[in-house]
């Protein structure tokens, strides 16, 4: 009994520091996956826009990376992207960096224009190799899902009465109603818009808007987690977050259909 | 020899020398309590090992709690530390000076100058409306200029259901949309959903009793399927979403959008 009770703070030791070895490992693996994640993004982006020699109208390389050249061809992928969503008959939005601002439109015509008041973007889109990231941004995104704090479309349901004594006329809406808006819109290129609402949120919202972004964070906490599993590199999603007023973000959300467009202008 | 034996390791003094040589007596009573206190508590072995299981356990949900922010937080902001890729700018001189490079300028200004003109041939240079159904508001634009804006009312989104299956949803549709028809004193054929949601009976198709005159106001302009811009009695309700799915507007505000627009005038519904 003397001897195993001497042993037992050793065994504990051992235990304790292979523990924390182990996780310490783990964490190590995860970090260095998730690290590599934006690399193969990177890495994918390249291979699919990356720029194609033509054997009949040779091109000297070095005008892509020339800054007149580039500012051209920034500025035709956003028409394209543009005139390619105007063909369609549905709303769609444009997204001006350099300007801040964000606008809705339907077939060529800007019915809402809103100031951004705060911004942040991925690595990849700010500072990748400008002639990629410009023929990527030269075909609009298209939304393939979306998560938001509110709904999309506010449905009231109701159940006709049997007879005019039941009837019960409907009550005016409280437009007074504040709900905090925040949400995000998965590309189907991978890229994800963030958009948030501008103004600091009721005491009462704040832990909805919590909620929203633990459940978000988690999701894909998740997802990485099973792909480094399977010693895979996760995911990596490049973003633009945005920050506007409130009214506006519900505005753009309910305006948008469900796999609605988005064209980025860097 | 004996010089040797004279040198002392400063480790091997004793601990007490290394104290001050003056020791308050308060303290010393005080490490003497908590040293009993702890020999108490040594001896004491239930309450010993409760307090180590409590320690440990806050101990390992502190750690949980960090790499759970780790995962969470730290991570994802280690992805965004700036990797290569960047395109390094050359503007080369001699390469401006070069035939392609101006003949490749030339090419994309001219592409897009064409894709301008493209783009701009969207944007009707005639009178449209524009209806925002979040805030219920309207815009009148002509010539591309605003010339009037207002409150109007557009679908209340209100699902009407009932116990035999059926149901509309009166929602303003968005979209492009085009004036299709223009009436003045237009009268209302009365759907059945409004007799269902009343709890009336339904009457026949072509029934009179259908027909209710002066609810629209002045004027109304077709959107097709049956939806219209037209007038209203419930102007208290303007900027309201309170529709079956038509929009609404005072009869100033329609005065004026029912002379600007045409037929085959775009109405912008978003």
């Amino acid at each position: 009994m003397g001897t195993e009770n001497e042993n037992n703070p050793n065994l504990r030791k051992i235990l304790v520091i292979t523990l924390t070895s182990i996780i310490g490992a783990v964490l190590i693996y995860f970090s260095v996956m998730c690290i590599l994640a934006p690399v193969r993004k990177l890495k994918e982006i390249n291979e699919e826009y990356t720029f194609q020699p033509d054997s009949k109208n040779k091109i000297d390389e070095r005008i892509y990376s020339d800054s007149a050249y580039l500012k051209l061809l920034k500025e035709k992928s956003f028409l394209q992207s543009r005139i390619a969503m105007a063909e369609s008959d549905s709303i769609y939005v444009t997204i001006n960096i350099p300007d801040s601002t964000i606008d809705l439109e339907s077939c060529g015509v800007v019915v809402h224009s809103t100031k951004i008041q705060k911004m942040s973007i991925s690595n990849i889109i700010k500072s990748g190799n400008e002639y990629i990231i410009s023929s990527m941004l030269s075909k609009p995104f298209s939304i393939e899902n979306s998560f938001s704090t509110i709904p999309k479309e506010p449905l009231m349901i109701k159940m006709a009465p049997k007879d005019t004594s039941e009837f019960v006329p409907d009550a005016v809406p409280d437009t007074a109603y504040h709900e905090p808006v925040n949400y995000v819109l998965e590309m189907s290129n991978g890229t994800r818009i963030f958009v948030y609402q501008a103004e600091f949120p009721h005491p009462g919202d704040k832990m909805h808007l919590f909620k929203f972004d633990m459940k978000y964070r988690l999701q894909n906490t998740f997802n990485a987690i099973k792909r480094t599993m399977f010693f895979k590199v996760p995911d990596y999603h490049p973003f633009i977050k945005i920050r506007i007023p409130r009214a506006d973000a519900k505005i753009i959300y309910r305006a948008l259909p469900v796999h609605g467009q988005i064209a980025v202008y860097r | 020899m004996e010089n040797d034996n004279i040198v002392i390791n400063p480790d091997q003094l004793p601990r007490e020398t290394e104290q001050p040589a003056i020791i308050n007596t308060d303290v010393q009573v005080n490490s003497a309590e908590n040293l009993t206190f702890l020999r108490k508590l040594q001896e004491n072995k239930r309450l010993f090992s409760l307090i180590r299981t409590l320690f440990f356990i806050f101990v390992s949900a502190l750690a949980l709690l960090l790499i759970f922010l780790f995962i969470i937080s730290v991570v994802p902001a280690l992805q965004e530390i700036p990797s290569g890729g960047r395109t390094h700018l050359v503007n080369s001189e001699e390469l401006r000076q070069s035939a392609s490079y101006r003949k490749q300028i030339t090419l994309m200004k001219k592409d897009i100058d064409r894709l301008n003109i493209k783009y701009n041939n969207y944007t009707t240079g005639q009178s449209y409306l524009v209806i925002n159904t979040t805030d219920n508001l309207f815009y009148l634009y002509k010539n591309k200029k605003l010339i009037r804006s207002g409150h109007c009312s557009t679908g209340s989104y209100m699902m009407l259901k009932t116990e035999e299956g059926r149901s509309w949803v009166f929602k303003t549709p968005k979209g492009k949309r085009t004036i299709q028809g223009k009436t003045t004193h237009p009268y209302w054929h009365r759907s059945d959903w409004s007799y269902i949601e009343e709890g009336s009976p339904v009457p026949p198709k072509d029934d009179p009793s259908r027909y209710e005159y002066g609810v629209l106001g002045d004027y109304a302009m077709s959107l097709g399927d049956g939806y219209m811009v037209h007038g209203t009695i419930y102007k208290r309700f303007l900027g309201m979403p309170v529709t079956h799915g038509c929009v609404r507007l005072n009869d100033e505000d329609l005065d004026i959008v029912f002379h600007s627009l045409n037929i085959g005038s775009k109405v912008y519904i978003f």
